[in-house]
């Protein structure tokens, strides 16, 4: 257990997650309310990785359930092992002619056969799915559910059962209840709204693009032997990115991966060229490209301010500055 | 405090984010586990518990900046400068010092007879204060207050509300018995004139109060004014930005739409052994059912063909209702969709589409199919789809028609109106005109209109949402 949302913050830190308050008290908040947490926000800022360091901070083992178009009850609850029902049926032949022997009339028979149901439909002929394994594991786990605006509405109508009071009737069985109650982190992309039923049911976290501060720090605890400069070149450059009109955003994820690869390069500062080069790495669209290609010189202007900044600064290095010169010898 | 939580959740849910009363209950016990002093968390508690959409994300904010931090800040401002206004060399914490003295001096036989407010004032408690005001704003009914000729009315009952001349007279005859008690008389004159302006930074605040209720009545009502508008503000003439804050609404009526579909639907589901492919699926095994199949309930959902009238009169009409079916196409088994000013083409690529919304503006603008410049005309769009396209409808397909019927005189070929009625299981005609301007000038609709099942005025989304409601529920 968590004592305050200010350890919440640390104890996330130790697991290499950066977070701000609003994420520390919202998971703070959902181990003391015991009550679900819906993770929104657009792509790569961190929702899965919540879940997976959060599990870590707490020590419950997460078990992950992860959405998509057409899952099923059978798929994410439970399913009856049929195949193995009918094994045991063929290898306990003789024992059930045993149990039908002496039966005088046909109704006789069947209800000796009625009997043994129990048998057959018993936790023991059960293959339990992430739901059900998470309900009655026999410690405290988290529960993620993830991407679930990728299912199926029906499916959202049927979790919210599940979500409402942690318990499950299987008819032939009986009701399994919560062993412990896992806490339970539902991420989503927004591919289409929640109802309001299931959100009412949890608390509300958006995690929204990082400010530069926190987008910096997340890179320096993230990627090792980033020099300072570069880190805070690159995050600039990303900040002033998400500004534009993108069809698909580049996010933390795009901040790492970047970060990685100029790290490979023995990149040290960005320049344009290095930037048009790796631009790929960050943009997934042909089109995106096109248009941050077309806005580069803005994107890495602040770079430049401060590059002639310096030669202002020291006249010695005012010799060198030849590039214009360079150009115009080239027409 | 929770009489506070209470009132801000109504503020809430008046400016148009639903809470439910269970979320108020979850911001209560939130509340219980976390220590209050810092705001920061404070509001995190309330907005992770009570507001569940990122669009409220913005409101919530401003509300809350509204509701807690700008009038408490106002207080503590008014109260501050009182005691900084004071003349000469005065220290209010001596003072305080010099009171409690003086005070006790008096002893016990003399009854202190001070009201709350009084009590509060003299303490600067702010948070007393606060919730005096709030209490006494309500009870002189301020939240009825409608413009900004109302301010110095609802001031002065609020004041009176919470007796505050009342307070006044304790507080200046408490003066008096110190100073008969020998409380110097410097002091005691400065006492008094610090009463002053704390009764004078009271009703500052008072005010200040008033106007934030004004401000927050602003805002309910512009908000409710715009959402409704949006609903209900007639498809001509939209700017670029209606069209992009409406495309966001249809999207959600659609959403609600498909929820309810997947409810019923989840009544209806289970099927019954399907033997037929389950034995033949099993044959492997020796015809032992290893695999159970089910049958799979059928719902009877209805084939589409939708016309529309691509001209500027009609447009957002074709737009939404293109949006709308876009959204629900798995509520539907088969869709086709053609546009036509004069000529008519074939759009059914549309759904297919990733990025939706640039599709449909393609779509409105002729699809690479027809010439959108050209004049209306029904009669010959019509034959075009009854000589190409009749084969596209059978007794399960509803047509939906989008058009003002504006045939600018060309001949309106009924006929083929009704050909594709007699095949069709319905005609549904969508026509952004009232009625009644139906078939006058050079609108033919009174010619078409024995030959559809539905025909209905269709000027706003609201209107269009009703439809589309009617189609697949
Ligand atoms: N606050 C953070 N601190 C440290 N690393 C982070 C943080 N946020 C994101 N990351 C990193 O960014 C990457 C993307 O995160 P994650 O996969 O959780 O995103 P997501 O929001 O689940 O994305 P999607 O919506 O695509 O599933 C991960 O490698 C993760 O380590
Ligand atoms: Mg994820």
């Amino acid at each position: 257990m968590f004592d305050s949302p200010d350890e919440v913050i640390d104890q996330l830190e130790a697991q290499g997650y950066i977070c701000n308050k609003n994420i520390a008290t919202v998971v703070f908040l959902a181990e003391k309310l015991e009550k679900p947490v819906l993770v929104e926000g657009p792509a790569g800022v961190g929702k899965t990785e919540l879940a997976k360091v959060v599990s870590a901070a707490t020590g419950r083992p997460m078990i992950r359930l992860q959405c998509y178009e057409g899952l099923d009850e059978a798929k994410a609850l439970y399913e009856w092992e049929y195949s193995k029902q009918l094994l045991y049926t063929q290898i306990l032949k003789e024992k059930f002619a045993e149990t039908m022997a002496g039966a005088t009339t046909v109704k006789d028979a069947a209800d000796r056969v009625g009997q043994e149901d129990s048998v057959f439909f018993s936790e023991r002929f059960i293959v339990p799915r992430p739901l059900l394994r998470a309900i009655r594991a026999d410690e405290p786990t988290l529960l993620l559910i993830d991407e679930v605006d990728k299912s199926d509405p029906e499916f959202e109508a049927f979790l919210l059962e599940i979500l409402s009071d942690f318990q499950v009737t299987v008819p032939e069985v009986g009701t399994l209840e919560a062993v412990h109650k896992p806490l339970v982190f539902l991420t989503s992309n927004d591919a289409r709204e929640m109802s309001d039923a299931l959100k009412r049911r949890c608390l509300h976290l958006y995690i929204d693009f990082p400010n530069e501060e926190l987008e910096l720090r997340i890179l320096n605890k993230k990627v090792e032997g980033v020099e300072q400069r570069l880190a805070e070149e690159l995050v600039g450059v990303m900040q002033r990115l998400r500004k534009l009109d993108l069809k698909k955003t580049p996010s933390i994820s795009e901040t790492l991966d970047w970060a990685r690869a100029l790290l490979a390069l023995n990149a040290s500062e960005l320049d344009e060229d290095l930037v048009r080069d790796t631009l790929n790495v960050i943009l997934k669209y042909e089109g995106d490209i096109k248009k941050t290609q077309a806005e580069l010189g803005r994107l890495i202007t602040r770079k430049v301010e401060e590059g002639e900044e310096t030669q202002a600064g020291s006249d010695a290095k005012q010799p060198e500055k030849t590039k214009p010169a360079k150009k115009g010898v080239l027409h | 405090m929770q009489q506070k939580i209470v009132d801000f959740t109504n503020l809430l849910r008046k400016s148009g984010i639903r809470v439910s009363v269970a979320e108020s209950i979850d911001a209560f016990t939130a509340l219980d586990e976390l220590s209050l002093a810092d705001r920061g968390i404070f509001k995190d508690a309330l907005r992770t518990t009570m507001v569940k959409r990122s669009e409220d994300i913005a409101t919530f904010d401003q509300m809350f900046d509204l509701y807690w931090s700008a009038f408490y800040d106002g207080l503590r401002n008014s109260f501050d400068q009182a005691a900084g206004d004071m003349e000469g060399e005065f220290d209010l914490d001596q003072m305080m010092q010099a009171l409690q003295e003086g005070m006790q001096n008096m002893g016990g036989d003399q009854e202190l007879d001070l009201s709350e407010l009084a009590k509060a004032l003299l303490t600067q408690d702010l948070d007393k204060l606060e919730q005096l005001i709030r209490d006494a704003a309500e009870n002189a009914g301020v939240e009825r207050i409608e413009n900004m000729l109302q301010l110095g009315f609802f001031t002065r009952r609020t004041m009176e509300q919470m007796d505050a001349e009342g307070a006044g007279d304790q507080l200046r005859s408490l003066a008096q018995q110190l100073r008969e008690a020998g409380m110097g008389d410097a002091e005691a004159d400065a006492l008094l004139e610090l009463i002053d302006k704390f009764l004078e930074a009271l009703r500052k605040s008072v005010r200040n109060y008033t106007e934030r209720q004004l401000q927050q009545q602003n805002f309910d009502y512009m908000e409710k004014f715009r959402r409704e508008s949006l609903l209900e503000k007639s498809f001509y003439n939209l700017t670029e930005d209606e069209i992009k804050k409406m495309r966001e609404v249809v999207v959600r009526l659609a959403q609600r739409i498909k929820n309810v579909l997947s409810i019923r639907k989840r009544r209806l589901k289970k099927g019954k052994l399907d033997l037929h492919t389950m034995l033949r699926r099993n044959m492997a095994h020796g015809g032992v059912p290893f695999d159970l199949i089910f049958k799979q309930r059928r719902k009877d959902r209805p084939k589409l063909v939708i016309l529309c009238d691509v001209s500027s009169s009609v447009a957002n009409v074709s737009r939404f209702m293109l949006q709308f079916v876009y959204s629900l196409q798995e509520c539907f088994t088969k869709i086709r969709a053609f546009v036509f000013v004069s000529e008519l083409g074939e759009v059914t690529p549309v759904f297919k589409d990733k990025d939706i919304n640039d599709a449909i503006e393609k779509a409105l603008d002729g699809g690479d199919v027809i010439n959108v410049y050209t004049r209306s005309n029904f009669g010959f769009a019509f034959h075009h789809f009854w000589q190409n396209f009749l084969s596209s409808i059978d007794n399960k397909t509803t047509v939906l028609i989008l058009g003002d019927a504006r045939n600018n005189y060309n001949d309106p070929r009924a006929w083929c109106l009704r050909e594709i009625q007699n095949k069709a299981k319905d005609v549904v005609w969508l026509n952004p005109e009232s009625p009644s301007a139906w078939g006058f000038g050079d609108s033919v609709m009174d010619k078409y209109l024995p030959y559809t099942d539905v025909a209905e005025e269709c000027r706003n989304l609201k209107q269009l949402s009703r439809v589309v409601d009617r189609l697949v529920l």
